[in-house]
């Protein structure tokens, strides 16, 4: 077995698979080691897909994390239980795949509101790699929309907005952009403005809302990505490990890292591999614990953890949610997407950056009736009829940014994962302020729902968790202020690098992975051009 | 654990059998087997009168879905045999007519508990994964038309086919004169 690589890259999901190809492609025969913890689950299976029609069964689930390999302490509970796939292809196995860009303002935070943190790099840096990252994962969008600059056509057209969308368009329209206390230029008022969700699409779609195990591989999955690269005949030294959990970085002095050890979890057999250069695409959870871990005599306390940062601002979304009721549904709507059609950036601009900013959409399931569980449950034709055009929900929700604070840090606790990876505590806590921040913007998504002309039956603030958590090794300008430097390279190592959400030292209001897969196209031009 | 109404069926309905897949590996169906869960298939379009075609043009997906349960593990072979001696004797006892009846409307089965008697695993197993089959395949077209509104348009998971791309996959929003496109900033 080969124990020596140009790169070894630990994890196996989206920003691996694009460092991979962009090396690749680049130079055919680099040698390229890619070591994932989990095991290899197979994509557009046809019995898995019956099971998951069928029965609601996905094949994937048992890798999510269980309410016994984590926990959480402060006064919101952070939800790791049933969010992350620990397998090849990470969690774009299941992912939702809409894919927005940062605006200029999140990559200012500190600047703009003192609090949080600036990112060493500005959004004008990052653009150009934008562009790649949706060519790559074939982003469905609107071109007419111009929330952000941008200097390249979306590669794909958008999904259009569904009839069920209708009303809450129309309710937008009426209302007014209201400026809250603590945002900028209260007083002001614009319009709410509906956008077309941008989502990630490998291949045409043939069908609707079974994206979370999509019959032909429509819906983007590393996997995929990885699959081309090895059965490309060209990249000769481009190998993918799975079950092989990385549980420590070596270094042979204080900036030379020159390998990994891993476990094969097939045989328990430990193996240690030499690279030239490595790179820690594990995650935002998996990144601070495995740098942390490797202690050794020039990194005391775990490499990168000199200032004891690493873990350290720790940012996820909480997901604002307000769902509104009417009587009947005469129209029959339905949600048929698996994903939200419409959403809106009003409140996602810089003038809501200080207060906290929320970006909204339309919820990717209602209105939504399941005929067949109702006739699962024995209605008749006439009693399902009733329901089809009876009740109805609909929710709004939005997702809150939340700002890094040096308290709230994940880290590892005693113990295992069934996969060898350590286990997960976050301490996060959440200031008086933004509790009644977050309230605030709950009444805009209540008026917009009474706008609508439904009734308020719930409205709440879900809690954070793993879906999008960020900053967990952040970038920055110098080791005093973060984990790594503007290329995402360890501060103090010459060859260290982190792949990942973790190196963001913001989370803005959307989706995190267009950008993490911009700055992996951006990390690969770094290493071509070094 | 699965409150069985021991009044539907006779001994075969009610024999006990614990909750797990019945085993079958290395068994197959026959081609009469099959012929026999088509009717159960086609029992459920009739009942719900939603197909608005015959659901013979389903056959093909629905006989795709029992080759990759009964050709892959766990294998669904037990399940399926078990299903067809419920309904002969369903059959037996109510009548052709009855028997679907009984088992759809009033089994008495607590469909989210574990199936610990034949009866239970016929339905649960079989009849209701049959149900959401159907209805996946299209058996969602005909809701959708009561208010002489536009006719549903998909269900999660229908897949239409290449054909299928040329129509649109959803009711789409059919914004009027001020389309808001040109709003945005
Ligand atoms: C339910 C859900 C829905 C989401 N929807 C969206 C969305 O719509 N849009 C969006 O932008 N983002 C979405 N996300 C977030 C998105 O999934 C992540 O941003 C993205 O998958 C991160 O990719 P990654 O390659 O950094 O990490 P991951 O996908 O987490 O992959 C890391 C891999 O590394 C492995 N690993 C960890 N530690 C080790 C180790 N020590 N040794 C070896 N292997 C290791 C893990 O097993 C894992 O497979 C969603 C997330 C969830 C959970
Ligand atoms: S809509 Fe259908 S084809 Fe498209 S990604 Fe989802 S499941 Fe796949």
């Amino acid at each position: 077995m080969k124990n020596q690589f140009d790169y070894i890259i630990v994890g196996g999901g989206v920003a691996a698979a694009t460092v991979a190809k962009g090396l690749l492609e680049h130079k055919h025969d680099t040698s390229i080691l890619i070591l994932e913890a989990g095991p290899e689950i197979i994509a557009k299976d046809r019995r898995f897909w019956w099971d998951y029609i069928t029965k609601g069964e996905r094949p994937y689930t048992f890798t999510y994390d269980q309410k016994f390999e984590a926990d959480s302490t402060g006064n919101i509970d952070y939800q790791t239980e049933g969010v992350r796939v620990k397998a090849y292809g990470g969690s774009t196995m299941h992912w939702g795949a809409w894919s927005l860009r940062f605006r200029p303002e999140d990559f200012n935070l500190f600047t703009n509101t003192g609090e949080g943190a600036d990112w060493p790099i500005n959004y004008e840096e990052l653009e150009t790699y934008y562009n790649d990252a949706e060519a790559f994962l074939s982003v469905c969008g609107d071109d007419s929309a111009n929330w952000v600059p941008r200097s390249k056509p979306y590669p794909v057209p958008p999904f259009e907005w569904t009839a069920a969308d209708g009303e809450m368009i129309k309710a937008w329209e009426q209302l007014d952009v209201v400026y809250q206390d603590g945002d900028i230029n209260p007083g002001k008022s614009s319009k709410i403005k509906s956008g077309k969700m941008p989502v990630a699409r490998y291949r045409k779609c043939m069908t609707t809302g079974t994206c979370k195990y999509c019959p032909i591989g429509g819906r983007f999955n590393a996997q995929y990505v990885l699959d081309d690269l090895k059965n490309d005949t060209r990249f000769i030294n481009f190998e993918v490990r799975t079950n092989a959990p990385v549980h420590q970085v070596n270094t042979s002095s204080k900036s030379k890292i020159e390998s990994v050890t891993y476990t094969d979890n097939l045989n328990g057999k430990e193996h240690t591999i030499t690279g030239s250069t490595v790179i820690l695409a594990s995650g935002a959870y998996n990144v601070p614990k495995l740098l942390r871990a490797s202690k050794n005599e020039f990194w005391k306390d775990g490499i990168g953890n000199d200032h004891d940062l690493v873990g350290r601002f720790v940012v996820s979304h909480s997901m604002l949610n307000v769902v509104g009721k009417a009587q009947s549904n005469p129209n029959g709507w339905f949600q048929e997407y698996d994903f939200p059609t419409l959403m809106s950036h009003s409140y996602n601009t810089k003038e809501h950056q200080k207060k906290g900013k929320i970006f909204m959409f339309k919820n990717r399931t209602t209105p939504n009736v399941d005929i067949a569980q109702l006739m699962i449950d024995g209605k008749t034709r006439e009693e399902i009829d009733e329901i089809v055009y009876g009740e109805m929900t609909i929710n709004i929700q939005a997702f809150l940014e939340e700002k890094g604070k040096h308290g709230n840090r994940l880290e590892a606790r005693p113990g295992k994962d069934r996969f060898g990876l350590p286990q997960t505590t976050v301490h996060f806590s959440r200031t008086e302020k933004e509790m009644k921040n977050a309230n605030d913007r709950l009444k805009l998504l209540e008026q917009i729902i009474e706008k609508m002309g439904l009734e308020v039956i719930s409205s709440r603030v879900d809690k954070p968790g793993g879906h999008h958590t960020t900053g967990t090794a952040r970038m920055g300008t110098s080791p005093e202020n973060s984990v790594t430097d503007k290329f995402m390279k360890v501060h103090d190592t010459d060859n260290l690098y982190v792949c990942s959400n973790a190196a963001f030292p913001t989370g803005s209001a959307v989706n995190p992975t267009l950008t993490l897969t911009a700055m992996a196209f951006r990390l690969v031009n770094h290493f071509i051009n070094k | 654990m699965n409150k069985e109404l021991t009044c539907v069926g006779g001994p075969v309905c009610n024999e006990k059998l614990s909750a797990g897949l019945i085993f079958a590996e290395g068994q197959n169906l026959t081609h009469q087997n099959k012929e026999a869960l088509w009717e159960i298939f086609e029992a459920i379009g009739r009942n719900w009168s939603n197909t608005i075609y015959n659901s013979n043009n389903q056959r093909s997906s629905w006989y795709e879905m029992l080759k990759a349960k009964t050709e892959n593990a766990p294998n669904y072979t037990g399940e399926y045999v078990n299903a067809i001696y419920v309904i002969n004797e369903l059959k037996a006892i109510y009548g052709i007519g009855g028997a679907y009846k009984k088992l759809f409307f009033e089994s008495g089965i607590d469909n989210s508990a574990p199936p610990t008697n034949r009866l239970a695993h016929c339905k649960i197993y079989v009849v209701n994964e049959f149900i959401r089959m159907q209805i996946t395949a299209g058996g969602f077209k005909s809701w959708g038309t009561k208010y002489g509104g536009e006719q549903a348009k998909n269900y999660h998971g229908f897949l239409g086919g290449t054909r299928y791309n040329r129509v649109s996959k959803v009711r789409a929003y059919d914004p009027d004169a001020t389309n808001l496109k040109a709003d945005q900033e």
